[in-house]
This record gives C-alpha cells, structure tokens and sequence, in this order.
C-alpha cells in the first residue's frame, strides 16, 4: 500500500487534534478527535453527483498516456534472470484462532466525508483513512517483527540498482467486485495518479518524481522503480505502491465530480456497503474475500459490518457509548480515563478499560525556537529557556502523570532513535547561569530578567508562545507561571489553528508551541533542519536552523541505502538537534487507551507491539499491518445487556498492559 | 442645590427597593473590586520581617531572597507565612482574606485539580482545571467585566448620542443619508467580524472594546434621532436661536439636556449586554486572551467540567446574579424618569 502518501497526509500537522495520541496512524482507524478537512455540511446529493449519468452523452473519456520514463531510469525491458525471490511464511501468526466472525461493530465520526474518491479534492477528510486501509499494498510489514509479510504480491526482489523492486502477485487477489488483480492495475496506478484528472497536484507530482517507472512483465509479475536507492528493509515503504482498479475507472475531465459518491471496490477485507447521507457509512466485509485464509490474514476482521455513526459532537458520543449505542470509545485523554471512566457501566463491569502501551514513532511535539529572533539567535537563551519550561510539571499535575516526559526531536523509530540524549529539566540555577551568561543579569520590578543594551535601553525577557489548540491553554498557564521563576515571560499568543500553523510556516513565530505527526521507518530531518528550507516560508524548517556541518549530515542521511550507516547518521543528528537547542521536546504518550463494552473480545496479549489501537477495525495501523484482532460476543452481549437491565453487578475491569513499555 | 426634578427623581428611585438595593449592592462590589489586591491576592498585606514592616500588595516583586529565602522570584507569602509561624522569631506576615492571585496554579501532589472548595485551603469556591482559585478568578474577572462594559458605554454612547443628534437637528438629506447607511451597516453580522479578528490577531482588551464600538454605537443613534426631533421643534429651541445661540450652543446646552432621560434609562441595559458579550465572546473562546481571568472563560470550563459542580454553579450564579441586579437598577431608572408616571398612576 501507498505507505509513503499516507505518512504525508498524516505529516499535516495536528495541532488540531491537541494529544498525539488522539492522533490515530493515517491509515489507521478513523479518528473522530480529527476534524481534519471535512465540514459539517455534506454536500448536497444532487449538486454534486448529479452529472455522472445524465450528462454522459456530454462526458469525453480518455485513455491514459502510457508512463513516461526519463533517461537514466527505466526498468529493464526483461524481467532480469538472476533475481531473486523473496517471502515471508515464518513469522508468529498474530491473531487469536478464538475469534468468532460476525456481527456490527459500531463506531462513530466527527462528520460525514465529502467525498468517497480516495484522490482529488476533499479526498483528505479523516473517512479516507478508513477507505485507504482497506486498499491492499504489494507487501506489508509484520506488526511484531517487523519484517516485511505477503498482502497482494506473494514474493518480491530487488533489482541490482538499488532502487527497483520486482513483485509477484498472488494469483487468488481480487477486488471486491470479483475482478483479479493484475500487474495491469499497477501500472495504471502510476498512469492514474499521474494525470490531470483526478485533480491531485500532490500526486501528480509525487508519482513522477520519486516513482519513476512501472513495467508489467506477465499478469502477475511486474516491477517499480523510484527515485534513490533504499535499504532492502525500506524499500516496500518507499515504493510499494498500491493498484487502482483499471476495470472501475473511466477518465475523462469530469472524473472527480463522477466519481465523488462511487467507492472504489477494495482489495481489502472490507467495502463500502449502505451509506446514508449525514447519518453513516457501513463497510460491509466481502463475501468470500481472497485473503481469508491466508497465514497473516486469517481470524482477523471479524465483525461482518462496522457502522460508522455521524456524532457532531464529543460529548454526545460520549453519551451514546455508555448506553451502549457505541462499542467503544477513546481513553487517552486523562480526563476520560480518569473522571468520565468512573460512569457506573465502568464500575459495575459493563465496559473495560484498556491501557496498552506500544511502540510506535511518537508525535515530535514540542517548542520550537525562532532563531532568526534577534534574542533566539543566542544559545543561551535557548538553553535558558529550556531549562525554565516546566514541563515535568504539568505532567505530574494536570497531565495526572500518565503522559511522559519526550526525550528527543524524534523518537520511536526503533534503532535510529538516539537513547543517549536526555531532555534538559527545569532547572533555576541552570536557567539563571545562562540567562545571565546572555547579559539578562537583572530584574525589573515585575520580575522580569532585563539586559541593559548598549544604547542605554533594556530589553526584557519576554517572549510570545503561538499556539493553535485552547484545549493546551491549561498546559500553557502552569509553564507561563513556572518559568516566572526563571525571570522569564511568556505571552501566551492563542489563535485559529489553521492561522497559528500558517504564522509558524511563515515563520512569523518567537516559540511556536506544536507537533508534528510522525509514522513511518526513519526519522526525517531534512524538512525540518536544512539551511535550504531556513529562512524561507512555507517550508517546515520552523526554527530557522541552519548548520553546514549538519546539512552535509542531513544529505548523506538521505542518499544512503545503507540501513546501519543511516542508523549511525540518524543518532548524529539528533544529538546536533539537541546540542543546537533549537526544539524543546514536550510530551510522548506511548500507549493507546480505549473502553469498551465487554462483549468486545481480544486476543490474551491484545494487541501487538505496533498496535495503533486494540479496537481497530482496518486491517493496517500506521505502516504494520497489525489490526482487526478482536471480535464481538453476540451471546456474551446478551448476557451483559440482562445484566445492565436487571442492575447487577459483574467484575470490574481495568487492564493495563506494559509488554511493550519501553 | 440640586434641581428639584432630579431630587424627585432620586427620591422616585429610592422608593423602589428592588432598584435600590441592587443598585447599592453593586456599588459595593464594584468598590471591593477596584481594591481586589487588598481582599484577594496572593501577595502580603503586612510582612514584618526583622523589625520592618513591608507592604508588597502594590508596587514591584519583592524577592524571596529578601526576606531570607533562598530563591529571586517573588516571595511566596502564604510560604512566608507558615515559615515565619514555625519559625517563631518575631517575624509575621498577614495575608488577604483570600490568599490567591487570578494566575497562579495551586496544584498539589497528591490529588489532581480541579480541586472542591475547601475552607482549610482557604479555596472557599474551590479551584478551575488547572488549579486557579474561583474566588479570585471571579473577583478579577468582574473588574474586568465592568470595565468593559463601562469603556464600551462611554465609547459608543458618545458616537451613537453625536451622530443622532446631528441627524435629528438637521433632518433632511443627513439623516436620510445616515439612516441608509446606518441601515446597511447594522447587516454586517457583528459575532463574524469578531470571529474573523480573533483567528487573525490574539484579540485584546482595546482591539475587542473597538470591534464592539464600531458595531454598537447605532443603536443609540435611533432613540436620540427621535428625541432631539421632538426637541428641536419646541419653543424653547426656537428662543434660544432668536437670541443667536450656533448649532452647538444649542444641541449641547439646551436639547442634549432634555433628552438625557432616554439616555440613562438605557445605560444600565447597555451594561448589563456589555457584560453579556464579553463573556460570550470568552465562552466561545473569541474574547480575552488567556490567561486573563473572565467569567466566559470559567463558564466553559465549568460546563466541560461537569463532574466538578462548584467551578459551573459558582460562575453562573454570579452572572445570574450581577446581571439581575443590573437589570432591577435599570427598571427602577427607568421608572423613576418616566415623565407619564403621575399620569398613569395618580
């Protein structure tokens, strides 16, 4: 699957969202904390769906130009005879041969979608990542080990120029309207994301410049080459690209309105089945789906439907799940699992608590310096203030000591995170030293540090925090209070998100207070730290870093295919990250926590090490393939209904798993 | 010696009680809030410390180090306090009735915020979700209410009493001209333009009391239109401008005066929205930058907050209660000017 794309979408930032951990993987179960892109209006059926039929006399098609390769790339004309095929049958099955298949799971959404093309506009709205895991990579990656698994493409091999990557489709796959897969459906893939059509200038430009050419060498043999070579254990990420249905799609100018409300069949467990505009969409599991038996495949997707419910409103969805109209509701929040949990279907045992915690990249949330600040161009400034953040503080305090403390920049990407690095603490005496180090000796009368400058003025310390979620605003007071202390100021500067994360890319900011979204397998560190993207708006260099010895760093980081050499670069930069100053880390939740009714039933070790969410319906989270574990318990649900009618008490339930703790 | 029409009035006012009492209980806690620093703060009233006596409520952050604690930042006094009682030197420091600032997080260890109002803690409405004493978000927060209300009186009476002035006394082409344009300027959907300000600068005090006068002031345009039309046509007008009186002479001192009943009448009204608003506004999150302390800003916490009863019944109370008395003070103005009451009623 398109690991990479989703990884993008996801990298929009989600300083809406407020926790990371509400934040769910882009391909992941659907996050109703996202408000993402979507309205709370659906448009109107006949506006735009209208045109498909009636003007169809009207409709030009077009057959697709065939894919243009440029010199110097190109797949050999031949599939190459010494290649050598590749799988996985070995690895530990992850899924609990107790579940029972069938039933209705039910979940809610912020907003019905726009639109269920999963390309082109309003095709970014937090339902495409629910349509977007049903549709099947070549490959797919373990969700214990790690190691790549068998989805579309039973074997694969790499080419000897270290960017081309072979596939062999099993010959079983279908889409959900019985058509196979073939490597056809591939190349059109290419052919289709290319094209002016589908209205997509993101990937239209993405499918050429890092996808360079796709060649089919039998029905079910084809290859992929992208831009730069990869480590072998990257390479499906970076290149694995998913089919599109060649069968389904006629182009013609008017594609994105005709194809607004018409789902693309899946190769997935699940498809759309009965939508109700405004109200829900239902994923109906296909009948016979090709998968079913497959090693890494089988028992999971159980539930034979998953409502997808329109709830306007947070609070509201709430209410539905403690009657019980919802199956199961997220916990990560403290205040949910801690005050909203103490609902009696939680104290007379109706609904568990899960607290699970996994390892997966962590969102790189945090203050980021402004150095082109004429104050944050001084180093010691910003290790002044990174001692006078308080962050522990409002951990142990409003937090309720469940988020922890983040170390680094990036972390959660297994052997390239830097474990070495320590966050600098709040610490006056340290603070002190080097505010004073930076001329700010004094106090004024609001006790506030000054520095007399050498015009006779004084500046004080005094900078404005941008920030874009109010639900951090309590977070925010408790650091503005503390750092008080230090003699310093904080203004806390709160705005639209959408206009806070627009300043911070104008880079207009002093300390920008935010996260970026982070998934997939290596840390990233070009956007946001090369000199090419200092100084320059619109880019993700935000704190205006720029270091010659690190960009030289950050390249070779990028052009090497040699994964322990990336590893080595990896923990270079982030110690230069931590050493500049420039980002104080804040917080990293590694767990996810949900409730959920009891006649949701898991597999004895829930969940896997890469599970975004136990009650994870769609087949993928993150990169891993890892969910649709659990399963529904109709007669177990008739026994816990009796009981809530008849008020009695069952066992309570809280469990909370540390296996993957780190 | 006061005009007999006005001591009849008073005394008219003071008759109703309702009116009367509101109107002196207000007054207080307007009076109580100007002095807040003195009841509610975090800051010593008195703190003798060696011999001297040091009086840090007004005036700049004292430093712990001054009175021998081992930090620079400003003195905890409830600290102090309690330091100074174990110690038993001599020293003592005398705190507010309520030792709490509008800013600070009490948080504690053991138990996570907010916190239910205790009499120990001296947290006599308990705290809001991050720890800050109600009282003192409440006390603070209605300082800054008022004054709201009372700038954005003062601003758009004196536009909208200008501009309807000036309409009524020469009528004709200028008032048609301004009725229109007032017209069209009343369409304007005043909660977007805030909307739309406050996503693009951090709203401020003065930024929030503008928007709200540009598009306030016209109300009071109407009432004056009509009065100083009645005015205008009067003998008394008439003699005034035989005698040679200009335009201002005339509008200023013999109509505006005439009129001033309509204008008070309305005052307390104008008030009563102007708290309204503001504390809409910080409900909806489109007012007062935080961490400045605002009844909308408490009201939406308190309603996030159910479990937690105190921070939502403290503050709607509050706001029930100011803005009821507010409203009997404006009934009773209202009928103490009346002209028609003895017409009516005797």
């Amino acid at each position: 699957m398109d690991l990479l794309l989703k990884r993008f979408q996801s990298l929009l930032f989600f300083m809406t969202v407020g926790f990371i951990a509400g934040c769910s993987g882009p391909d992941g179960s659907i996050d109703p904390n996202d408000v993402g892109s979507t309205e709370d209006t659906v448009s109107n059926q006949e506006g735009s769906n209208g045109s498909g039929d009636e003007d169809s006399d009207e409709t030009v098609y077009v057959e697709l130009p065939p894919i243009e390769v440029r010199e110097g790339d190109g797949l050999p004309l031949e599939l190459p005879p010494n290649l050598v095929w590749l799988t996985n049958n070995e690895d530990p099955e992850f899924a609990s041969p107790d579940a029972i298949r069938g039933g209705m799971y039910r979940t809610w959404m912020l907003s019905f979608p726009l639109t269920l093309r999963l390309v082109g506009p309003d095709s970014n709205g937090a339902f495409a990542g629910v349509v977007r895991a049903n549709q099947f990579g070549p490959v797919s990656y373990h969700p214990q080990t790690g190691n790549p698994i068998p989805v579309l493409a039973t074997h694969w091999a790499f080419g000897e120029d270290g960017r081309s990557i072979f596939y062999r489709l099993n010959p079983d796959a279908k889409w959900s309207d019985g058509v196979p897969v073939t490597a056809d459906d591939f190349v059109f893939a290419v052919q289709f994301l290319r094209s002016e059509q589908i209205v997509g200038p993101w990937y239209n430009n993405y499918y050429t410049e890092r996808i360079r050419d796709v060649k089919k060498y039998d029905t079910h043999i084809y290859g992929v080459q992208g831009a730069d070579a990869k480590p072998q254990e990257e390479m499906h990420y970076y290149y694995g690209l998913g089919p599109r249905p060649q069968h389904f799609h006629r182009m013609s100018d008017n594609w994105v309105t005709e194809y607004n409300w018409k789902p693309d069949p899946t190769t997935g467990p699940y498809h759309i089945g009965t939508i109700e505009k405004g109200k829900y969409v239902d994923l109906e599991r296909t009948q016979n789906w090709w998968a079913d038996d497959l090693r890494y495949m089988r028992n999971r997707f159980n539930p034979e439907t998953i409502r997808y419910r329109v709830i306007r409103d947070e609070n509201s969805a709430w209410q539905h799940f403690v009657k019980g109209e919802i199956d199961t509701f997220d916990l990560t929040i403290p205040e949910y699992w801690h005050e909203k949990a103490k609902h009696e279907v939680f104290e007379k045992g109706y609904v568990a608590k899960y607290w699970f915690y996994n390892q997966l990249p962590l969102g790189s949330t945090g203050i980021y310096l402004n150095t082109s600040d004429p104050l944050l161009s001084d180093k010691n400034i910003r290790l002044g203030l990174a001692h006078s953040i308080n962050f522990q503080r409002v951990i142990d305090t409003i937090l309720r000591g469940d988020y922890e403390r983040l170390e680094t920049f990036q972390l959660g990407f297994g052997p390239y995170d830097n474990k070495s690095i320590q966050p600098r603490k709040f610490d006056l005496r340290k603070a002190g030293e080097y505010f004073e180090a930076a001329g700010f000796a004094s106090r004024d009368n609001t006790g506030i540090r000054t520095k007399t400058n050498d015009n006779g003025s004084t500046t004080r310390l005094s900078f404005r925090v941008t920030y874009g979620n109010p639900l951090h605003t309590p977070r925010l007071v408790v650091i503005q209070e503390e750092a008080k202390k230090a003699g310093l100021e904080l203004q806390l500067h709160l705005l639209d998100s959408a206009t806070s994360f627009k300043q911070m890319l104008e880079k207009k900011h002093q300390l920008a207070w935010m996260g970026w979204a982070s998934s997939g397998v290596a840390p990233r560190y070009w956007e946001h730290f090369h000199s090419v993207n200092a100084n320059v708006t619109q880019t993700n260099n935000i704190t205006n870093h720029a270091n010659p010895a690190m960009d030289e760093l950050i390249m070779q980081f990028r052009a090497s295919a040699d994964r322990d050499e990336r590893i080595a670069l990896a923990h270079q930069l982030e110690q230069i990250v931590h050493d500049s100053a420039v980002v104080i880390p804040r917080t990293k939740v590694p767990f996810t926590r949900q409730g959920a009714w009891r006649w949701l039933e898991l597999p004895e070790w829930l969940g896997t090490r890469h599970s975004t969410a136990l009650f994870n319906s769609q087949p993928s989270s993150q990169m891993y393939s890892g969910g649709g574990l659990f399963w529904i318990n109709e007669q177990k649900k008739e026994e816990i209904l009796e009981a809530k009618r008849d008020d009695q008490q069952m066992d309570k339930l809280v469990v909370v798993d540390e296996s993957y703790r780190n | 010696m006061l005009d007999p029409q006005t001591v009849k009035q008073w005394k008219r006012f003071k008759s109703i009680k309702r009116g009367y009492w509101s109107a002196l209980i207000l007054a207080v806690l307007l009076g109580l809030s100007l002095v807040a620093e003195l009841l509610v703060n975090s800051r010593a009233l008195i703190v003798s410390y060696e011999g001297t006596w040091h009086f840090p409520t007004y005036g700049g952050v004292i430093p712990g180090s001054k009175f021998g604690l081992e930090y620079d930042y400003e003195t905890n006094y409830r600290e102090l306090q309690q330091k100074f009682k174990d110690a038993d030197e001599g020293n003592w420091v005398l705190m507010p009735l309520v030792p709490y600032n509008a800013f600070e997080n009490d948080l504690r260890t053991d138990k996570f915020p907010p916190y239910p109002p205790s009499l120990e803690s001296k947290h006599y409405l308990g705290t809001d979700s991050t720890g800050r004493d109600i009282v003192a978000r409440l006390m603070y927060g209605f300082r800054i209410a008022m004054g709201f209300a009372l700038v954005l009186l003062v601003c758009s009476y004196a536009a909208g009493i200008l501009v309807g002035c000036a309409m009524g006394y020469w009528g004709g082409a200028f008032d048609l001209l301004f009725q229109r344009l007032i017209e069209i300027w009343n369409t304007i959907p005043f909660l977007y333009v805030i909307m739309i300000v406050a996503s693009v600068v951090v709203p401020s005090f003065w930024t929030l009391v503008t928007v709200m006068v540009i598009f306030g002031w016209t109300t009071m345009t109407w009432n004056m239109r009509t009065s100083t039309y009645k005015e205008k046509a009067r003998e008394y007008v008439n003699a005034a401008r035989a005698l040679g009186a200009g335009n201002s002479r005339v509008i200023g001192i013999h109509i505006l005066p005439n009129t001033i009943s309509v204008i008070v009448t309305f005052i307390p009204f104008s008030i009563a929205s102007g708290v309204a608003s503001l504390t809409a506004l910080d409900y909806l999150g489109f007012g007062l930058p935080p961490p400045t302390p605002s009844w909308g800003e408490l009201l939406s916490q308190g309603t996030d907050n159910l479990e937690s009863l105190w921070i939502v019944s403290s503050v709607g109370l509050s706001i029930v209660a100011v803005l009821l008395m507010v409203t009997y003070i404006g009934e009773a103005i209202r009928e103490a000017f009346d002209p028609k009451k003895f017409t009516y009623y005797e």
